[in-house]
């Protein structure tokens, strides 16, 4: 599909980059001035080309794999949406699906996978353990992704049905379909010293993982201050 | 030929050491194998397991016993239906309980549906290992049909918590056993397709003929059960050998096969699926009508008309709500002829509402440890193979 | 009966070894032994021809807290007379140290290994004794002991942290780097005390 520049004058075109288009690699600062016809027309051709084209990397642990392969067989295809190849290379993926519970050990290899991938890349955290720890509150638990890598979709379940799952990464492509390349350069920006580190800091970590539900309340001995019942707001109280 | 001698020093061997995982595709799972290389060939494989340790016995120990039904096919999820079973077996067995025939019945058909479900997804990768993808198309489209009995039974897909101490969550819908009829009919069909595509399949005969071998001996001092073993030659089948569930009554075979290779452990495994089916047709027949869950105060919650109407069973019905059951004092040990090989749950109780220690003896890890020997020699393309013929989960090898 | 003449025949060779047995469950014979006996033991039980329990199915402990004894289980079978057994040790939780079986049978080794990892069990004599299923670096104990706390002795906050500030060495065994030598690029490595990569 070629552009038609018959009808676009130069100057417009001066403009366009002025105001805040290709402003990233110009080092200009991005404009207040708003999408042009020219901004828009391209950043519809980019994400309607990106989002029909995602290509998952596939960061399937447990349960949840199992349920992201059948999404991927024959009865629900993923190819469908443009999923068809999954890329189990993180250099060439755009979005990261992590299926499953991920422990600590395997903490830094998440990290490190998210790192490797190219931007513009997105996170889908497929199911309770991934987005929450789960049923899983225990010693050698990451309580929830979001502590270690952004995540921007988190599909409920456990394990989500592949239904769930394609609803999920529709959510990403209509994510994507709402993305202008303007805001890309502060959107998609990494700062190459935050590689490796986890995503939250240390009160997000506490305030996201702090005990909850009943699991920590069942202990078999006493006694121990790590699992003592937590305090709640007084009206809960009977 | 001084020239080459010269030479020589230089290209000479230097060993490599290469990281195979855990985030990749063909380690089934978040399996780490750091291998050192010559050239291509593998001298030794240190496999490095814990990246999906989730702790579920120290979580057991918090849970009562039947709130861990739930968490036992989170540790299996090829075939959670055998993990549910298997668990309150132990816990019947060390309670005294036995369970009523028609309970007895749809276990068995459970089981024996997760041992094809379990099989299939094995069949499906195995088969993306050695670069045959059709087989993973076919073999996911029967487990759809296993997906949707698991759903139209238990509610779930995978995660399906079926099994409660004393009986099952529900007894079977109407029209289930109809709907297992029809599936028994095209797995076998499917099957034939597979066993067309792969059995005599220049290229697969190629990747798995004499690759990793164990003999019997070797296999049983490493431990090995199930198609593993029995691929050794060891005809060791706890359905057989210790029987549960009056397996002893069903007319079956157990296939065994005589090199230990990884094609052998193919055959076993494809052989055993057809006698599961067998199993199942037969269970289906004998299935008889009756109540699924037992008539026993310590477990069974009594009736809604008698806690309406009478004190003492409000209060038995109040008990085994908040409470839950109460196992007595003891340590049972009950093993099972899982997918994978021999599935034991080892209970420990002090006479209370949670358990003292929940231990699962876990198939795929004791499996698992053989691989450095099976290993050595070969290149790393039938290390891959050879990883995907064990038949691991590691959901349940790191637990 | 078989389970019998087994502990008729135990307390006729190792007469002292052989503190007790019960019958639980049922059927389930556990014979408690003597923790310094434990190989000479179950050798016998493998190799005595009229018992030849050749499969070992599982090694694990019990901690019943309180400070109680803890307890080393094996689980035995026997392919010949189809019979299964269970021995038990009794250690004194000041004194975790027992013999390792790995020289009488291969599959020891990690089930050795993952009780060794969880509970602290230190088996004397097994050639490759580290931890199994908990990282390298871990610091917190072991988990499966009764004194352990369900999530862990550090905050959610540090075991992140420590989770994600290993450097190569931790991912590697000493014998893994001898051969494939020191990375070309290492691992940026996290600062734990200014909390940034340096």
């Amino acid at each position: 599909m070629g552009l038609n520049r018959d009808g676009v004058n130069t100057q417009d075109i001066f403009e366009a980059q002025d105001m805040g288009y290709s402003g990233g690699h110009k080092g200009i600062e991005m404009g207040g001035g708003g999408p042009t016809f020219l901004t828009t027309k391209i950043d519809f051709v980019v994400n309607w080309a990106r989002k029909n084209s995602l290509w998952p990397m596939p960061f399937g642990t447990a349960c949840c794999a199992i349920e992201m392969m059948a999404s991927a067989a024959s009865n629900f295809d993923l190819a469908r949406f443009g999923m068809e190849r999954m890329s189990f290379s993180p250099r060439q993926a755009d979005v990261l699906i992590c299926a499953g519970r991920v422990p600590y050990k395997l903490a830094p290899v998440l990290r490190r996978t998210y790192d490797q991938m190219m931007q513009p890349k997105w996170v889908v955290s497929m199911g309770a353990c991934a987005s929450s720890g789960g049923v899983f509150d225990t010693y050698s638990m990451v309580q929830g992704i979001d502590t270690i890598v952004p995540v921007d979709v988190y599909v409920p379940g456990c394990p989500p049905r592949p239904e769930g799952l394609i609803y999920g990464l529709m959510m990403i492509q209509e994510k994507i379909r709402e993305e202008t390349l303007a805001d890309h350069s502060e959107l998609r920006s990494e700062d190459p010293d935050r590689a490796g580190l986890p995503e939250a800091g240390d009160e997000d970590i506490s305030a996201l993982s702090g005990p909850f539900g009943n699991s920590t309340q069942q202990e078999y001995l006493t006694g121990l201050a790590q699992t003592k019942r937590p305090d709640r707001p007084k009206d809960l109280l009977p | 030929m001084t020239h080459v001698s010269s030479i020589e020093p230089d290209i000479g061997s230097e060993h490599m050491l290469i990281n195979i995982g855990p985030q990749h595709p063909a380690t089934h799972g978040v399996l780490r194998l750091v291998c050192e290389l010559d050239g291509e060939t593998v001298i030794k494989v240190m496999p490095d397991i814990g990246y999906l340790h989730s702790s579920f016995e120290k979580l057991g120990e918090y849970r009562t016993w039947n709130q861990i039904v739930p968490l036992t096919d989170r540790m299996d999820y090829l075939a959670p239906l055998i993990y549910n079973c298997a668990y309150v077996m132990a816990v019947e067995k060390l309670m005294g309980l036995e369970v009523t025939e028609r309970c007895k019945i749809v276990r068995v058909i459970c089981m024996e549906m997760d041992r094809i479900f379990s099989h299939l997804l094995w069949l499906g990768t195995t088969a993306i290992d050695v670069g045959a993808f059709t087989p993973f198309l076919y073999a996911f489209q029967e487990r759809e049909r296993i997906y949707s009995l698991h759903e139209s039974f238990t509610g779930a897909r995978i995660t399906t918590s079926a099994t409660r101490v004393g009986g099952m969550m529900a007894d079977l819908p109407d029209g289930w056993i109809e709907s297992l009829k029809d599936f028994l009919d095209t797995v076998t069909k499917t099957l034939d397709e597979i066993d067309s595509l792969l059995t005599t399949n220049a290229i697969y005969l190629g990747r798995t003929i004499d690759v990793g071998v164990i003999s019997g001996e070797d296999a049983i001092n490493h431990g090995l059960t199930g198609p593993n073993l029995r691929a050794s030659g060891v005809p060791y089948d706890l359905r057989k050998d210790h029987p549960y569930y009056d397996y002893e009554t069903y007319d079956f075979e157990v296939p065994i096969g005589e090199n230990g290779d990884c094609y052998d452990r193919y055959l076993v495994r494809m052989e055993e699926m057809r006698q599961s089916i067998k199993i199942l047709h037969q269970a289906i027949d004998r299935l008889p009508e009756g109540p699924i869950n037992v008539d026993d105060p310590r477990v069974s919650l009594p009736s809604k008309t008698d806690c309406m109407n009478d004190m003492e069973s409000m209060i038995h019905h109040f008990k085994l709500i908040t409470e839950g059951i109460s196992v007595p004092a003891g340590d049972c040990y009950f093993a099972v002829e899982g997918s994978k090989g021999e599935l034991g749950m080892y209970v420990v109780s002090d006479g209370g509402y949670k358990p003292v220690r929940w231990r699962i003896r876990p198939p795929s890890f004791v499996n698992l440890s053989v691989i450095s020997k099976l290993a050595e020699g070969h290149l790393v393309s039938d290390l891959i193979m050879i990883n995907a013929s064990l038949d691991i989960v590691l959901g349940e090898i790191d637990r | 009966m078989a389970e019998n003449n087994t502990i008729d025949a135990l307390k006729n060779v190792f007469s002292e070894s052989i503190l007790h047995h019960e019958i639980n469950a049922g059927d389930q014979c556990v014979v408690f032994v003597s923790p310094s006996q434990n190989t000479e033991i179950l050798s016998w039980l493998r190799e005595e021809p009229t018992q030849s329990y050749d499969l070992l199915v599982d090694v694990t402990a019990v901690d019943f807290g309180e400070g109680l004894p803890l307890q080393v289980v094996y689980q035995l079978w026997s392919l010949k007379h189809k019979n299964s057994l269970r021995i038990k040790c009794e250690l004194e939780i000041e004194n975790l140290t027992i013999k390792t079986v790995t020289s009488i049978w291969k599959s020891a080794d990690w089930l050795e290994r993952e009780v060794y990892d969880l509970f602290g069990v230190e088996f004397i004599g097994h050639p490759d004794l580290r931890r199994i299923l908990m990282p390298k670096t871990y610091d917190e104990g072991h988990p499966l002991r009764k004194d352990f706390p369900l999530r862990g002795r550090f905050s959610r906050a540090e075991q992140t942290r420590r989770a994600l500030s290993q450097d190569y060495h931790d991912y590697y065994t000493e014998e893994m780097l001898e051969i494939g030598g020191e990375p070309a690029v290492s691992s940026p490595k996290y600062d734990t005390d200014k909390g940034n990569a340096s």
